[in-house]
């Protein structure tokens, strides 16, 4: 039974042909996933490695709050500990040196004028101690002063800079002019970080001018084992800092990374599940097609004496040989994604480790991933090749008996109906968890539409066909004749399309309806004319002194993010009370601000008390009046809740009043996220925008922004995140595509003789490639019609479940969508090329001679 | 009735010529050969006929005598080797795909032996299916006179599925009747049909020459089937190797005998000698 197996694939190798390469997209995919992060781990390991080489590391005992709003560090955030402990750790026995980690963000302007970045990799500046023999300069000599810098090679090169070089960075928030006169060796791809070395006196004046650090490094004398070296430092450090091995601290960065990494893993998983389960619907059409033309064949080996299970077996085996055939090309595509990647990585700046990984764990996963999706699909006709009776299978005329839909009709309808019902309470019921809600909702319909497709193929493609009948005698009734006589197939074809253009249904609206919010937050909470942000994140203080002093400028409002511990009640502070808050004048609400309050005033801000959100306030229970106490580095404040507002534009729990911010975490780690521009009385918008932008562009990284530039730069955010999502889904749709040539092109094997009927009785190939072009659009409009509907549906009810999180308006994207639709006509044409070609070229003859 | 006999030279210029009406289709010289060199099989062996406008003409033959390539490339289906076919005054072996096309969409009719119909249109979708095809109005008085004579008024909105296979039958002859088209080929049209339902086929077939004027060319084993037609070819080994008019089942089938007992191709054929009261009446 297993040479008939294989000898059948070999035979019909073409019919399997797209089944193997929708496994092959399917696993390349999660190869390719899986490669990634295995390429992504090392290279990050690999800077860990050649960055943290101390043998001990010393760091505060507590956790702490104050990361700042992106801090660039890895791993948990803990308190700091002073850089006067480095001396006493100098006169350990067997320590050679202690270094306090001192180092901030910097912006580097590169030799063409624009700041040196690159995608997201951090940019921050490093105190270089001349004692450090652990860094290598490679070319020149240390930086002295603060009026020198040295580079890391990667980051000299990106920026076009050569040792001797003059030019500016953003230091601590002040503009500085200065010489590069050294390029520093990692000894290691630095994924795209920008990295300058400053010297000591010049780190601790711009990060610690409170002697405060993360970390302090310590490398030990030879021969002396890390845990020797901690157990020695132990005593000296005192209850407030704590000392780790640097394996210890190593291991700790590796995890805390490939935690990270793992939910970039899990995103692309999702991905690459989506695919196979799309891929799984053109395997199982394809075998279903198969066997029912096998069906003869079948028969013949059960009346030769072969059993039901030796039928289903060997169908199996055919489907193991396509999934394992699958998998192995898959691999090798998943490797040539990530080389791909990498390539682009490289092009944008961010140089990745060398090699690109194939683990054996990567190739076991992948081949049984592929395989078993395969026999998987394969199995419900396999199971109903075996049971059909020879006699059956045997007579002349092959009557397939198509099942009844009625079981399918239940259960789906069963779902659509639940998943409704789930989101009309997600949409009504305030209490209940919207979110879970959603998500069920989504499984049940998608879950309840792929099994209903079939259910109403009939009608919506006879609906959607009417233009065809009308517009194309006879080709239209022709080709809806052949889309609705195999209901299932039609729709396990469609279906597989359905399910990508669901989630860009979805995606589509979601992004229409978050820009369209947007606009209206910014338009309804912005009062100031312009607004400047970095794209660091950080204003330099240097930048918003500047502007406070333009003449044609009345207000610069100046609104800086921090974070604390917040409780209440005297509680003790724990890492789950950390809080954003956000810094603001008192004044600016009203000018730079609207702000709509809930309960109290916005005017209590300027005697000290402090404001939260609406949703903060319900979450904790806080009410005006409530004392809340803050704890930061530099000790516990208290404050009282003076007003609860609702604002989507400030989308932290907390606001302060600037004093109180001050007082909460040192000037030199405010970061100001946005100032506000109100002009000064008689000061056109056009003047102010030059004066704003001429005080901005030494800071190179600062963007002078109106209400409307401000509202489509947000709109130009949710619209990159669009774009990768609509990447992912595209593979899907590609293999979606696969399955309607699958389709297609099966069903011309399968109709070759009343195709030559056709021929003989006058049918032009023309004609008849039209017929099928037809099809393949009515199929592709069915799946993308259904999908869209989905994924609007589920989307629409997003806005009233997520309107606390600023998502207040449902925007559907009626445009869109109709080009959706265009496309999917577009992409019917496109499937249908080969069949039809196929098709037009089988010779009359051929085609009625009877077999 | 009559039957001739041929003369002994491998093609046989007077054979099938002899009615007197006008030719419909007429080939020449035809010759078809598959493969090439030792394994080169000569399906067709330089053949010339006439088929008479007006008439229903069997052609018979044991398997492999050619009798179903000779159709297919009167019809056009197949392009011959060497040879002429002429079919309502036009050039077949001239003509590219288009053509031919739009001479089997306007001038022939087909019905094959199964899969007749296309299963997802119902029976008078079928029917007009040629029509629709070339965008032709429909003729609703040939329309109606069609579906009349193979009595399938109360069916026309059956689909194939619902039909049994006579009734299948009758429609794929409306369908190749409804358009007028100047020959009619039916290959083996009654081969899987149970013998009430070939009656009622062939006799349709038959009303349709004497009574609407087709021209009528049938391939067929059935002897019985035969007989239905005015005039009766008969093929072996790729050529025509004898004929009867007016055909009796019993004279096809003893002139089918004498060729079965042939053990030599082409050496003898059927001899006048087998019907000698009708023997030259026809020339």
């Amino acid at each position: 039974m297993g040479r008939v197996a294989l000898r059948g694939i070999r035979a019909h190798l073409v019919r399997f042909l797209l089944s193997v390469l929708a496994v092959t997209l399917g696993v390349a995919f999660v190869a390719g996933t899986f490669s990634l992060r295995t390429m992504l781990s090392s290279t990050f390991t690999g800077i860990i490695d050649s960055a943290m080489v101390g043998d001990a590391y010393v760091r505060g005992s507590e956790p702490a709050s104050t990361g700042g709003p992106n801090g660039t560090q890895v791993g948990e955030v803990r308190t700091t500990v002073s850089t006067d402990l480095a001396k006493a750790i100098d006169a350990v026995p067997g320590v050679r040196m202690a270094l306090p980690d001192i180092s901030g963000p910097i912006v580097l302007v590169g030799a063409d004028g624009t700041a040196v970045t690159s995608t997201q990799a951090p940019s921050f500046a490093t105190a270089l101690y001349p004692q450090d023999d652990s860094t290598r300069i490679s070319v020149g000599r240390a930086p002295h002063g603060p009026g020198e810098i040295a580079i890391e090679s990667a980051t000299l090169a990106a920026s076009g800079l050569h040792v001797g070089d003059r030019t500016t960075v953003v230091v601590g928030g002040a503009l500085r002019t200065v010489t590069v006169v050294g390029e520093v060796a990692m000894g290691a791809p630095m994924a795209g970080a920008t990295i300058t070395f400053v010297d000591v006196a010049t780190a601790t004046a711009a990060y610690a001018p409170d002697g405060q650090v993360p970390t302090i490094t310590v490398l030990g004398e030879p021969g002396i084992s890390e845990r020797t070296l901690v157990g020695r430092i132990a005593p000296v450090v005192g209850a407030t800092a704590e000392v780790v091995t640097g394996d210890a601290m190593r291991a700790e960065s590796r995890a805390s990374i490939e935690t990270m990494l793992g939910f970039v893993t899990t995103f692309l998983m999702i991905f690459a599940a989506i695919s196979l389960f799309v891929g799984a619907f053109i395997i199982a059409n394809t075998f279903a097609m198969s066997v029912r033309q096998r069906m003869r064949e079948f028969a013949l080996l059960r009346a030769v004496g072969a059993s039901p299970l030796q039928v289903f077996a060997s169908i199996l085996t055919q489907a193991a040989v396509v999934g394992l055939l699958g998998s192995a090309l898959g691999i090798g595509a998943g490797l040539g994604l990530v080389s791909m990647l990498r390539v682009v990585f490289e092009r944008m700046g961010m140089d990745l480790s060398g090699s690109i990984p194939l683990d054996a764990s990567t190739v076991v996963i992948s081949l049984v991933v592929g395989t078993v999706v395969s026999i998987a699909a394969a199995a419900v006709p396999a199971r109903r090749a075996a049971l059909t009776p020879p006699v059956e299978a045997m007579r002349d005329d092959v009557v397939v008996h198509e099942r009844s839909l009625r079981v399918r009709a239940l259960i789906g309808g069963a779902l659509v109906v639940g998943g409704l019902a789930s989101l009309v309470v997600a949409v009504t019921d305030a209490e209940a968890d919207g979110s879970a809600l959603i998500g069920g909702a989504a499984i049940g319909l998608v879950l309840g539409m792929l099994l209903l497709a079939p259910v109403i193929a009939r009608s919506v493609l006879g609906a959607l066909s009417a233009v065809f009948v009308v517009a194309v005698k006879p080709l239209g009734r022709l080709a809806r004749g052949n889309v609705t006589r195999n209901p299932r197939r039609t729709a396990s074809t469609a279906g597989a399309l359905m399910i990508g253009m669901a989630l860009v249904g979805a995606a589509s609206t979601l992004a229409a309806s978050t820009q369209a919010s947007t606009r209206t937050v910014v338009a309804n909470e912005m009062r100031a004319d312009f607004l400047i942000q970095s794209a660091t994140g950080a204003v330099p203080s240097g930048a918003v002194a500047a502007i406070d002093g333009l003449a044609s400028v009345s207000h610069a409002d100046a609104l800086s993010f921090a974070s604390a511990l917040v409780t209440t009640g005297g509680a003790t502070p724990t890492s789950a009370d950390s809080t954003s808050l956000v810094g603001a004048p008192a004044a600016a609400f009203g000018r730079s601000l609207e702000v709509s309050t809930v309960a109290g005033s916005l005017d209590s801000l300027r005697s000290g008390d402090v404001a939260v959100q609406k949703t903060a306030a319900k979450d904790h229970g806080w009410a005006v009046g409530d004392v809340l106490t803050f704890t930061t580095d530099t000790g516990a404040t208290t404050a009282t809740i003076g007003a609860v507002i609702d604002s989507k534009a400030l989308g932290v729990p907390v606001v302060v009043p600037d004093s109180l911010a001050a007082r909460l975490v040192p000037a030199s780690k405010q970061q100001v996220d946005t100032v506000f521009v109100t002009p000064a009385p008689g000061v056109t918008p056009e003047r102010l925008r030059a004066d704003l932008v001429g005080a901005a562009k030494p800071y190179v990284v600062l963007s002078v922004l109106d209400q409307t530039d401000f509202a489509s730069q947000l709109a130009d955010q949710v619209n990159q995140v669009l774009v990768i999502l609509y990447a992912l889904l595209g593979l899907s749709v590609v293999i979606a595509i696969l399955g309607i040539v699958n389709t297609l092109a099966l069903s011309v094997i399968e109709r070759t003789r009343e195709i030559g009927l056709m021929r003989a009785v006058g049918l032009g190939r023309l004609q008849l490639a039209g017929i099928i072009t037809i099809e393949s659009v009515l199929t592709a409009l069915f799946g993308t019609a259904v999908g869209v509907t989905i994924g609007v549906v589920l989307a629409s009810a997003l806005p009233t479940v997520l309107a606390d999180s600023g998502l207040t308006t449902l925007v559907i994207p009626w445009a869109q969508l109709a080009w959706m639709l265009v496309l999917a006509a577009a992409v019917g044409v496109l499937a249908a090329l080969w069949p039809a070609i196929r098709a037009a070229r089988l010779p009359v003859l051929d085609a009625v001679a009877y077999d | 009735m009559s039957i001739r006999t041929s003369d002994h030279t491998p093609t046989t210029p007077e054979v099938g010529a002899g009615r007197t009406g006008p030719a419909v289709a007429t080939a020449r010289g035809l010759v078809k050969t598959y493969g090439s060199g030792d394994t080169a099989v000569h399906a067709l062996a330089g053949i010339d006929v006439d088929f008479t406008r007006g008439e229903l003409t069997a052609i018979m033959g044991p398997s492999g005598s050619g009798k179903s390539t000779l159709m297919h490339c009167m019809a056009g289906l197949d392009t011959p080797t060497s040879g002429s076919v002429v079919v309502d005054g036009e050039d077949v072996g001239r003509m590219n795909q288009r053509q031919l096309t739009r001479l089997r969409r306007t001038r022939l009719g087909f019905i094959f032996q199964a899969f007749n119909l296309v299963p997802t249109l119902t029976a008078a979708e079928n029917i007009t299916l040629p029509l629709d095809i070339a965008r032709r109005p429909v003729d609703r008085a040939q329309f109606d006179a069609v579906v009349d004579a193979v009595g399938l008024r109360d069916r026309l909105d059956h689909r194939p599925s619902e039909l049994s296979g006579g009734q299948q039958q009758r429609v794929a002859c409306a369908r190749a009747l409804v358009s007028q088209p100047a020959v009619v080929f039916a290959d083996e049209p009654t081969g899987n049909l149970d013998s009430r339902s070939a009656r009622e086929v062939l006799g349709f077939l038959r009303r349709s020459v004497d009574e609407l004027g087709q021209t009528v060319v049938m391939v067929t084993h059935d002897p019985t089937a035969a007989s239905y037609a005015h005039r009766v070819l008969f093929l072996a080994d790729g050529r025509l190797v004898g004929e009867i008019t007016d055909p009796t089942p019993d004279a096809v089938l003893t002139a089918l005998r004498s060729l079965g007992a042939d053990d030599v191709r082409g050496d003898h054929r059927v001899d006048a000698r087998l019907a000698p009261a009708t023997a030259g009446t026809d020339l």
